[in-house]
């Protein structure tokens, strides 16, 4: 039991590195990607391959998988940021679809079977085998996108993506660079996301299509969606409800679907922000009333 | 060879360019994307094939029947997930229809279960010869039902007093309200049109695979987006030649280049013309 429960301590943390950056292109760049998943599934990969036929140590895997994947993010942005909300949306699900079909036909990707015995990370010669110690470079990584994120997010360029956000003519009337803004929140989340494949794929130690699938960008979007668009500490509670109640309803589970699709219909019509929505997790009703 | 994989790609890019019809004249009146597209296509074709697999409904009527399957869900679509999050941010009805999306394909399959259902009734066509060139009678008769409903859509938004009031609506919802046009019956009508058209392009991609299930409507929706954007967004003539042009370089793709990664094809095309053309073939409202 204590190690399912580390287990799925894992895994959610893996989640809330997904959904905190992708949070960022949609609560702060205000775009939608439903690709995210494939930026993930590319750091799996790049992180593994870099690891297998490089032998590179662990730390310079994690570095690449994250600069790939930035790249392909980089790459993807520059045609579609330019362009309305919309546009990113199908071109991110469907730069997942050929995502989906590279891993499932390529042979560095090891066809639809995947990669088996993807090295266990060892840093200064220890091994990170044991859950528990894999559990230190998870809050690492998480740790990592929290600060970053919190760092861009209360700076000036974080102060000048929410100006984009809410008003982009107006943004640019201010001088704001707004496509620059969004190409490069949108690389940044993705390599973000390639941090959270390189976590995923040495710990699972077996690769292959199915975890960085459509359903798995749903998903994401399903947290950001739930925790409260444009809030760092919405996207955190989403992951982890979303990561736990799954497991608790296994005797739904042939419900799941239905009830992602309905719960973000339900969510956007009846409280469209969310779980916490833009506001910080508040002590203040703790406070006594004067 | 080349001349099959033409008629091929003209045939399954008749059913992209009824689903791109639906995506341009929503998109034309509300400026919004109904991801759900798809699987309105989906329903119609369910329809269509449980009500002819009973035996007791005539083809025309089980045909009827889908299309107007297609219409209702587009209307309650319209209803639960856009209307009200009109004035939102263009995000929020976005990610709402990505959710309706989610949910009917999860409902059919939960209702209709994951296998491939055969289209109940076969057609025994003789193969046509066209100058010489042998033409399949199944492809020749989708193909010439599907420029049909096109034609009959065309007809409708140009010459009737409510096809050219969806129109006004497209050009500028606040001065045709004025004009005493009802737009939010326009935008329902809008939703009933385009889904019965995308409901008659599932019934012929069930007719011309002779398959139906549950997620047969996630690709082509995808791809049928595509067609809208290559053709440009919000213009009608530009959802039909983009659908048909679509259908043909999926086709022609697929036999020359590389049948496995068929499905990109249309993605990479996508990412292409916003790259060089965003405003699509046909000069769309879009951009």
């Amino acid at each position: 039991m204590a190690a399912y429960i580390l287990h799925l301590t894992i895994l959610g943390g893996i989640f809330i590195i997904l959904a905190v950056s992708l949070n960022l292109i949609i609560g702060y760049a205000g775009q939608v990607s439903l690709g995210h998943a494939a930026f993930y599934g590319i750091g799996a990969y790049a992180s593994t391959l870099t690891a297998m036929n490089l032998h590179a140590p662990y730390p310079l895997a994690v570095a690449s998988a994250m600069v790939f994947t930035g790249l392909c993010g980089l790459a993807l942005g520059l045609p579609t940021l330019r362009l309305k909300e919309d546009y990113l949306a199908i071109v991110t699900l469907g730069f997942g679809v050929i995502i989906d079909l590279c891993m499932r036909n390529m042979d560095i990707t090891g066809g639809p079977d995947g990669i088996v015995g993807v090295p266990t990370p060892s840093i200064l010669g220890v091994s990170f085998r044991a859950p528990l110690l894999y559990l230190i470079l998870v809050v690492l990584g998480v740790s990592f996108t929290l600060l970053v994120t919190h760092l861009l997010v209360t700076s000036y360029h974080g102060r000048a993506l929410k100006a984009i956000r809410d008003h982009e003519i107006t943004a640019q009337v201010m001088g704001i660079n707004s496509p620059a803004y969004k190409v490069a929140i949108f690389a940044l989340a993705a390599s973000l996301a390639g941090l959270a494949g390189s976590l995923f794929a040495h710990y699972i130690q077996h690769i292959n299509f199915e975890s960085f699938g459509l359903h798995t960008s749903i998903l994401i979007v399903c947290m950001v969606v739930l925790g409260g668009m444009g809030s760092m500490v919405g996207s955190v509670l989403g992951a982890v409800i979303l990561t736990v109640l799954p497991e608790t309803l296994r005797q739904f589970q042939a419900y799941q679907d239905l009830i992602y699709g309905g719960l973000l219909v339900a969510l956007l019509a009846l409280r469209p922000q969310g779980i916490l929505g833009r506001g910080k997790l508040s002590l203040k009703f703790l406070e006594r009333k004067e | 060879m080349f001349l099959q994989q033409l008629v091929n790609g003209l045939t399954t890019g008749s059913a992209y360019a009824l689903i791109a019809l639906g995506y341009t004249m929503i998109y034309g009146i509300l400026g919004l994307i109904n991801f759900a597209q798809g699987e309105i296509y989906m329903f119609g074709a369910f329809a269509t094939v449980l009500l002819l697999a009973t035996g007791r409904v005539p083809f025309l009527v089980a045909v009827a029947a889908g299309l107007s399957a297609a219409a209702v869900i587009g209307l309650i679509l319209e209803r639960v997930a856009f209307r009200p999050l009109r004035g939102a941010h263009p995000l929020v009805p976005l990610i709402s229809a990505i959710g309706a999306s989610i949910f009917l394909q999860s409902l059919a399959l939960l209702l209709f279960g994951p296998n491939n259902r055969p289209f109940p009734v076969t057609f025994d066509f003789t193969p046509l010869n066209l100058w010489g060139l042998p033409i399949n009678g199944l492809e020749a008769a989708i193909l010439l039902a599907a420029l049909g409903f096109m034609g009959l859509l065309i007809l409708f938004v140009r010459y009737t007093r409510y096809g050219k009031a969806i129109v006004a609506c497209a050009l500028d919802r606040d001065t045709a309200r004025l004009m005493g046009i009802n737009v939010d019956r326009m935008v329902s009508l809008t939703f009933i049109v385009g889904s019965a058209l995308s409901g008659a392009g599932g019934i012929m991609m069930a007719i011309y695979y002779n398959a139906t299930y549950p997620r047969m409507g996630f690709l082509p929706g995808l791809k049928a987006f595509s067609a809208a954007v290559l053709g440009g967004v919000g213009n009608i003539p530009g959802a039909i030649l983009g659908g048909l042009l679509l259908g043909v370089a999926e086709s022609l793709g697929a036999a020359y280049i590389s049948s496995s990664y068929k499905d990109a094809i249309a993605f990479i095309i996508l990412i292409l013309v916003l790259l060089i053309r965003p405003q699509g073939i046909l000069r769309g409202k879009g951009h």
